[in-house]
């Protein structure tokens, strides 16, 4: 396990692409070469820092959404806007803003290239990369049948099929059609879920608790795999036919910056994905759940993010 | 008898014969035997009558002879000349006789060696200078050797004389300065006794000035009686009082005699010996002494302190002082070490406090891990089974507790690995942890005190936050600390909030363990905090349990994670001024902040009818941030307002 520092402050999420590693946490977003990241002493490749409006506070970054179309990283967060960088120039190109309170997801929709973004104001909002204009609004907290207002508004994860979309974190879990904007199935979970994705014809969630509930498009749940974290704050998958060697990431963020020796207790742990798991690799590296690290205050940094960095 | 005559006369007959007449022996013999002397047989044969008349013929023929001869000489032709002669002759006798005698005379004479000679007198040449010139005479002892010889004994006698003189002289004079020597000696030990007198009157005033030097000198004889270790923690803790700290005084304690009869001699042990096996064959008689109690006394045998012990007295800025005797157990040779702590003023102990400053634990861990339950001593182990002792841990409280430092003050080097067969009493290895042992131990006394005192308040519910950690916190503090209690270590592990901590094994028996209770309105907020022996240079821990609308732990709760976090890991803000004392109210008064500020920024449940429980009156930036919705925990002075980390 390699683990290095990449960040001053929390890590909150990543994608990878082919060659890189993008991270970002507190205001910054950062890259790393993926055959650099084993060798000590690595260096992060470039990083960049949206331009924000406030000056009193850095806004944190939530997520982050490759558009290989364009290629193109969109950025959300703190903010309430989504900024769109591209890739090649580094340059910031557009920046989206709608949301009234902060960005906590960010889903694609692949075949209109649409972006959908879920935030703390309890709506999930859709926008049109190529005219760069807010397309739909979804108030999911004003469903009655999914709302939970004991939990608040806010939607914590997305995940899209470009037809379908399934959001949750506040209100319960639901799936929405997106064309009429109507919730179609809720998914009994008390626990508000922090990560969503879907998996071929199942739905894979996360949150409080330790299990990744998998459940089937009719609302019943298919099975619960349990993993080691109290808590879990993402998912990914590993598709890949039989590869010798797999490279996983995880990163955890540290709120503390001097602290060294941090204990990890987040344990990657591999999902049986069914009896026909065919494994795929996917560009790059692949990232995989994880959960919050425990606290152990004397040795220990305080972690309040999601994702954690290491390198098998 | 005639024939024994004859047999007495025959040897002789037959020696003056000689050898021819062997052969003829027999017949000679035969012969002789019948003769006699032939004059014997001539007499026989004559007439007695005629052989008188015979002689008597011869005799007076005889006689008429030598009257013959006798005129003939008397009547001689030469009278005159012959006189003369023998008269000459005589003369000359007489003067031979006289010249030999006068020879012997003269040779006698010439023989003399006088007195003189044998006088060792000084050269001519000396003579001549020195003498005066009445007695040399030089014109007439040159000359004449007599004179000179008589000169040169005058002068002799006259040296001798003054000679004779000055050595009476001397004699006098060496009376003289003997008998001043006497008198100066008895001066001299009169003064003796005068100065014991002065030293005595001076004692007074060494006291007035500070300077005790006759109260150490008595300590450093005493301190020669101490066993090594001691003697080596002794020598060491005065040297650091001297020479860094005024506030530190050593004094040593017990009995010195019995200390001395450690060491008595064999023979006064042996007639002991004698008297007390007559003594135990007599109770022998009465009752043999059971199994057990000859164990017991085995092992009181084994845990034997030596009879003088160390006292050492640190005094502390606001006049507590912690008094450390040393103890030094001789057949397990190990130092052991009783603490107690007094204040200036009677302290009121409050409930939660009796562990604070008990003799037993106040010393805990002065070193992380050296709790002083377990001899540090790895041979002791063997002594132990012999006698049928466990561990030290149940003598403890009456002995002293065996810490490593103790150990380490006394010189005394116990290896991990194997016991050692003598471990020696060391200086170097005392004097390197001195320094670093007494700062330690005053920094203890001073966070005790410091804690018992603060206990008093907490437990009346109020946080006692001094001015200059003010700023730490706002204005307005609504949550309230309600409860205050010490738990049993065994409570703490089951509590269902705390497994982290236990897992992590940051819960040790060592530790002290207490609960917080802070309210506010219907929220109660548990808190289950582990004081580590070394506090404040080792932080408290806290562990927190929040019942408000259903039971929120770090294990279902982000936000309360956060909050432990805020308090355990950064506690370095919460320290205050050197030394930390501040530390512990610190976080209990950040603990009843945080707790504020997560009632206040609880987003409002718009099913429920009704105001919030709680308005938010704390001013933040944003309430939540980052996919895990953390709030705003963190205080930012002057400003005031709350912000994330």
């Amino acid at each position: 396990m390699v683990t290095f520092q990449a960040h001053d402050g929390p890590v909150y999420s990543m994608v990878s692409t082919d060659r890189h590693l993008l991270s970002a946490g507190d205001g910054e977003v950062k890259a790393w070469l993926w055959a650099e990241i084993l060798k000590k002493g690595c260096k992060e490749l470039w990083r960049r820092q949206p331009p924000y409006r406030t000056s009193l506070e850095v806004p944190e970054i939530n997520a982050l959404l490759l558009v290989p179309k364009e290629n193109s990283l969109i950025l959300a967060g703190g903010d309430c806007q989504l900024h769109t960088m591209d890739l090649e120039t580094g340059t910031f190109t557009r920046a989206l803003w709608g949301h009234t309170d902060y960005i906590h997801c960010l889903a694609l929709r692949e075949r209109s290239p649409e972006v959908l973004s879920g935030g703390e104001d309890g709506a999930v909002r859709l926008w049109d990369l190529r005219t760069a204009k807010e397309v739909q609004t979804i108030e999911v907290y004003k469903h009655e049948e999914c709302s939970r207002p004991h939990n608040g508004r806010w939607i914590g994860c997305l995940a899209t099929d470009s037809d379908w979309m399934v959001c949750g974190g506040g209100p319960a879990l639901t799936l929405w059609h997106l064309r009429s904007s109507t919730p179609t199935t809720i998914f009994p979970m008390r626990a508000p879920q922090k990560h969503v994705t879907f998996y071929q014809d199942l739905i894979l969630s996360a949150g409080q608790g330790r299990c990744v509930n998998q459940w089937q498009l009719s609302g019943e749940l298919k099975a619960q795999v349990p993993g080691s974290s109290p808590g879990l704050l993402s998912l990914s998958l590993n598709q890949q036919p039989a590869a010798p060697e797999c490279k996983v990431g995880s990163a955890r963020g540290s709120g503390d910056p001097g602290r060294p020796g941090c204990v990890d207790r987040s344990v990657t742990t591999l999902l049986p994905l069914g009896p026909d798991s065919r494994r795929q690799q996917l560009q790059g590296g692949c990232l995989y759940q994880s959960g919050l690290p425990s606290f152990l205050p004397v040795l220990l940094t305080s972690s309040n993010t999601p994702t954690s960095i290491s390198g098998v | 008898m005639s024939s024994e005559s004859s047999k007495k006369r025959k040897p002789k007959v037959i020696r003056s014969d000689g050898a021819p007449a062997e052969g003829k022996r027999n017949r000679s013999d035969t012969e002789q035997e019948g003769k006699y002397y032939s004059e014997e047989a001539e007499v026989d044969l004559r007439d007695p009558g005629r052989d008188y008349e015979l002689y008597k013929y011869t005799c007076q023929e005889l006689q008429r002879l030598m009257a013959e001869i006798q005129d003939l000489k008397s009547r001689g032709g030469k009278d005159a000349a012959k006189q003369k002669v023998d008269a000459y002759h005589l003369q000359l006798q007489n003067l031979l006789y006289e010249v030999m005698h006068l020879q012997k005379e003269i040779t006698k004479c010439l023989e003399f060696k006088s007195k003189h000679e044998e006088i060792d007198l000084v050269s001519l040449e000396e003579f001549y200078k020195e003498a005066p010139p009445d007695i040399s005479k030089a014109e007439v002892t040159m000359g004449d050797p007599h004179q000179q010889t008589l000169a040169r004994l005058d002068w002799e006698l006259e040296q001798r004389k003054r000679l004779a003189e000055k050595y009476r002289e001397c004699l006098s004079n060496k009376e003289k300065i003997l008998k001043e020597i006497e008198v100066k000696k008895e001066y001299l030990s009169s003064l003796q006794p005068r100065l014991n007198s002065i030293m005595q009157a001076s004692l007074p005033v060494q006291e007035y000035l500070f300077m005790p030097f006759d109260q150490a000198h008595k300590q450093y004889e005493t301190a020669r009686h101490l066993p090594p270790p001691l003697y080596v923690l002794f020598v060491q803790t005065t040297a650091y009082g001297q020479a860094c700290d005024k506030t530190l005084s050593v004094a040593i304690e017990g009995s010195v005699d019995e200390a001395k009869a450690l060491f008595k001699p064999p023979e006064d042990s042996q007639d002991d010996e004698s008297d007390s096996d007559a003594e135990e064959e007599q109770t022998t008689k009465r009752r043999r002494p059971t199994l057990g109690v000859q164990l017991d006394d085995k092992r009181k045998e084994m845990l034997k302190r030596h009879p003088l012990s160390v006292m050492l007295d640190l005094k502390c800025k606001d006049d507590s002082v912690l008094h450390l005797t040393f103890y030094y157990l001789m057949n397990l040779n190990i130092m052991t070490v009783k603490a107690k702590v007094t204040t200036a003023t009677e302290l009121i102990t409050p409930i939660s406090a009796g562990d604070l400053l008990s003799p037993d634990s106040v010393l805990s861990c002065l070193y992380p891990g050296d709790h002083g339950k377990k001899t540090p001593n790895p041979a002791n182990q063997y002594q132990f089974d012999k006698v049928g002792i466990l561990t030290l841990r149940d003598y403890v409280l009456d002995l002293g507790h065996p810490y490593l430092w103790v150990q380490k003050l006394g010189g005394l080097h116990f290896p991990k690995e194997q016991p050692q067969h003598t471990v020696i009493a060391d200086h170097s290895l005392s004097a390197s942890h001195m320094e670093t042992t007494m700062k330690l131990l005053k920094t203890r006394v001073q966070s005790r005190l410091a804690l018992h005192k603060q206990f008093a308040s907490l437990e009346h519910g109020i946080v006692p936050v001094t001015s200059d950690c003010q700023y730490l916190f706002p204005a307005k503090v609504v949550s309230r600390l309600v409860k205050w209690v010490t738990i049993a270590h065994e409570d703490y592990t089951e509590l269902h909030f705390t497994k982290d901590i236990v897992e992590a094994g940051l819960a040790g028996d060592t530790n002290l363990y207490y609960m917080a209770l802070v309210e506010r309105g219907t929220a109660k907020l548990q808190a289950a905090v582990v004081l580590n022996p070394g506090y404040s240079s080792i932080p408290p821990i806290f562990q927190l349990c929040l019942n408000w609308k259903g039971e929120k732990t770090n294990n279902n709760d982000d936000n309360i994670r956060a909050m432990e976090s805020e308090v355990n890991v950064c506690y370095k803000e919460l320290c205050g001024p050197q030394p930390s004392h501040q530390l512990l109210t610190n976080q209990l008064q950040r603990l009843c902040v945080l707790l504020d500020v997560y009632l206040e920024t609880e987003s409002h449940d718009d099913s429920v009818e009704g105001p919030k429980e709680f308005p938010q009156e704390k001013m933040c930036l944003r309430l939540f941030r980052g996919p895990s919705r953390m709030k705003p925990f963190k205080y930012n002075h002057p400003q005031g307002f709350f912000s994330h980390r």
